[in-house]
């Protein structure tokens, strides 16, 4: 009885082992229900496994099946620690992708760095993500997503082309991401000779800035730089459109969520420039995949974060199949040799090397606008005329 | 000048949304002292419904995108009886559920028991809707009213009109009629209301209910301005809160009066400084409780021994 008990539960561990073994295991740690950054988070989920399906469609990764184990960390930076405590020793994931907020990943950098297990940041933009651990032998952190330093040298360059008086006023909200916006616009004007005219705050729940953009008028700027989510700018543009003040406004890609269509009204939404690294008319495998996910997710908030998750989880397939090996360290050596991955931004050709972890740069991003609804490519006199020197960083 | 014109207006807009969501607190604290911590997410759940309830009858399913041909007057009005049917409805599970039990005894329960049921209905508007926003366009258009440059949306000033309409409703019916009379009775003393006949569970279930649809056609009126979204309860559940502890939590004027004067505080000092708004508004939350704490218009209550 005895024996046969200690057989059966032998087994039972063996068996479990052998499933353990067989399915690469994928975390994925972001923030999916609790604020502003959720429907970013929720958007590069169903990427990355809109992703996994075509891996496994393909025969999976080294014979065996990937499978994605989700942890939502509801925007909060415990939690965040948690969860990355959870995948890396609990769950034993070959890597991460997430998260969507930068003070998060902050918080837990230190854990994928130490215990040797790859993340690729598909949504945050902070400019420090991957710059922290730049000095050590081996950088854990890799990034498949718009850089804040990087996007914001392609703004400020559009908006001092675009000012005719060179008075350039800044907005944004109030918090880690709006301030950290706006430290990074401060710098490249500074770089550009110019000092902001004007610069307010409003809370990112606010639905009336018309008091802060009385004081924009005031200061005489024809070119406003805004640094908000999307609910927020599509506020902000009600307010312009209370006023009748309708300055040259730029914003970052955060206006590519549905959300700020929606809110704003079309007509109004197409007062807005920003920058993009997709839309989902870009080509034709971000129509592809876009209707792909529509198909299965009608609510799929933001297309970008969506492509983004979906090339994060490519390179990381790509690397597991170059390093032959699930082991974090072989594979975030192969990451920085992969060659040539089909994404659906681009082909990545050498996208990582020792000193370069950003999967996307500036030449990467473009200018966009809300036309009829839809993320169309933006252009005119002023973005034809910016060249490689002006996008001052 | 054009500029202090848009700070009114846009303080009065916004004032009307803080007003309205005071109302809320007022009617259940005159009959058992008790509130609804939860307020701000019953407005969430009523803006949702009224949202789903517009996109149902556009055939667009339960969640989607509306344009401004869907909303028509029409089926916003549908949306305001359901929405107020069901948050009607939903005032009775909360009384029975997280207030019944505590009520009168020792101890804040209540309290808990109503920010966990304000939860556990955000929770599920998550769960259905998701996190983003719900966008609804005002059935009143979105075309700009100008007084010279300064402009107003036709559903602010909805806002502010419904506002002082259900503000004079409850004064009238609180002061002149004979339920009005039975719920004053009830919140100055139970025992003795109860024993002049009147029906005090019902009274008080009476109060829960109207709070609740007034959340709902909270939601229902703010979603065009704010956008249904899951997130948007507490701040305004906080500020309204806020006016109404400045206003006078027992009078329904006290409340309206807070109500704006927090929009207009906002809006002003946002001219000034946008980063001192809520420093001011909560330092005059103190001044006001330390000068006169029952509220600008609330009624001092003078203990009987």
């Amino acid at each position: 009885m005895k024996l046969s008990r200690v057989l059966f539960a032998s087994v039972a561990l063996a068996l479990s082992a052998a499933v353990f073994s067989q399915d690469i295991k994928i975390g994925y740690n972001s923030d999916q229900s609790g604020g502003g950054a959720a429907e970013h988070g929720l958007s590069g989920r169903f990427g990355v496994e809109a992703a996994i399906e075509d891996i496994n469609k393909a025969g999976g990764l080294l014979g065996r099946k990937v499978v994605l184990v989700n942890r939502d960390d509801q925007g909060q930076p415990p939690k965040s620690i948690q969860n990355m405590n959870e995948l890396i020793d609990s769950e034993k994931v070959v890597a991460v992708i997430g998260p969507t907020n930068t003070g998060n990943a902050l918080a837990w950098l230190h854990l994928p760095q130490q215990k040797k297990i790859p993340v690729i940041s598909h949504v945050a933009t902070g400019t420090d993500i991957t710059k922290r651990y730049e000095k050590e032998p081996k950088n854990y952190i890799f990034r498949v997503s718009m850089v804040d330093r990087e996007q914001v040298a392609l703004l400020v360059a559009y908006a001092v082309k675009a000012s005719k008086t060179k008075k350039i006023a800044m907005i944004a909200d109030s918090t880690g991401y709006g301030q950290g916006g706006i430290k990074d616009v401060t710098e490249i004007l500074k770089l550009h000779g110019l000092t902001p005219v004007a610069n307010e705050k409003f809370q990112p729940k606010d639905t009336d800035m018309t008091s802060q953009l009385s004081k924009v008028k005031n200061s005489g700027a024809d070119v406003l730089i805004v640094y908000a989510l999307a609910d927020a700018n599509a506020h902000l543009m009600k307010s312009m459109e209370k006023m009748n003040f309708f300055p040259v406004t730029v914003g970052s890609w955060a206006n590519l969520a549905s959300p700020f269509v929606n809110i704003a009204g079309r007509k109004l939404a197409e007062n807005l420039i920003f920058a993009a690294s997709v839309t989902e008319s870009s080509n034709d495998r971000a129509k592809a995949l876009n209707a792909r996910i529509l198909a299965k997710e009608k609510n799929l908030p933001i297309f970008v974060t969506a492509a983004q998750g979906y090339d994060s989880m490519m390179l990381l397939a790509a690397a597991i199949r170059k390093a032959n090996s699930t082991n974090g360290e072989q594979v975030r050596d192969a990451l920085e040799a992969v060659d040539g991955v089909q994404g659906i931004i681009k082909t990545y050709n050498k996208p990582f090397s020792k000193t370069n972890h950003e999967g996307l740069g500036v030449g990467d991003f473009r200018l966009a606008k809300w036309k009829d609804g839809k993320v169309v490519d933006f252009q005119d006199v002023v973005t034809k005329s910016i060249t490689p020197a002006d996008l001052k960083k | 000048m054009e500029a202090l014109l848009q700070a009114v207006l846009s303080g009065l807009a916004i004032g009307g949304i803080y007003a309205l969501v005071a109302l809320g607190f007022n009617i259940t604290y005159n009959t058992t002292k008790t509130l609804n911590f939860g307020q701000g997410e019953f407005l969430v759940a009523g803006a949702f419904i009224a949202v789903a309830t517009v996109l149902l009858l556009s055939g667009k399913g339960y969640r989607g995108v509306l344009q401004p041909e869907d909303v028509t007057v029409f089926r916003y009005l549908v949306g305001f009886v359901a929405a107020v049917v069901v948050l009607g409805a939903l005032g009775v599970l909360l009384y029975y559920t997280a207030v019944r039990p505590f009520v009168g005894a020792v101890g804040l329960a209540w309290v808990m028991s109503t920010i966990g049921f304000g939860i556990i209905v955000q929770a599920t508007a998550l769960g259905v809707w998701g996190p983003a926003p719900l966008a609804m366009p005002s059935p009143l258009g979105n075309d700009v009213i100008r007084f010279g440059s300064a402009g107003i949306l036709p559903q602010e000033i909805l806002i502010f009109v419904v506002a002082v309409v259900v503000m004079v409703a409850l004064d009238f019916t609180l002061r002149r009629t004979k339920i009005g009379k039975a719920v004053r009775a009830v919140a100055h003393n139970k025992g003795a209301a109860a024993l002049m006949g009147i029906n005090v569970p019902m009274i008080v279930i009476l109060a829960f209910v109207v709070s609740s649809c007034l959340a709902g056609l909270g939601g229902l009126l703010v979603a065009p301005i704010t956008t249904a979204s899951v997130f948007m309860g507490l701040v305004l559940a906080l500020k309204a809160f806020s006016a109404a502890i400045i206003g006078g939590l027992d009078n329904p004027r006290g409340c309206i009066l807070g109500g704006f004067l927090l929009g207009l505080i906002e809006s002003l000092i946002g001219l000034w400084h946008a980063e001192l708004r809520e420093i001011s508004i909560f330092v005059l939350i103190i001044v006001v409780l330390v000068f006169k704490p029952e509220g600008l218009l609330g009624r001092r209550i003078v203990e009987k021994v």
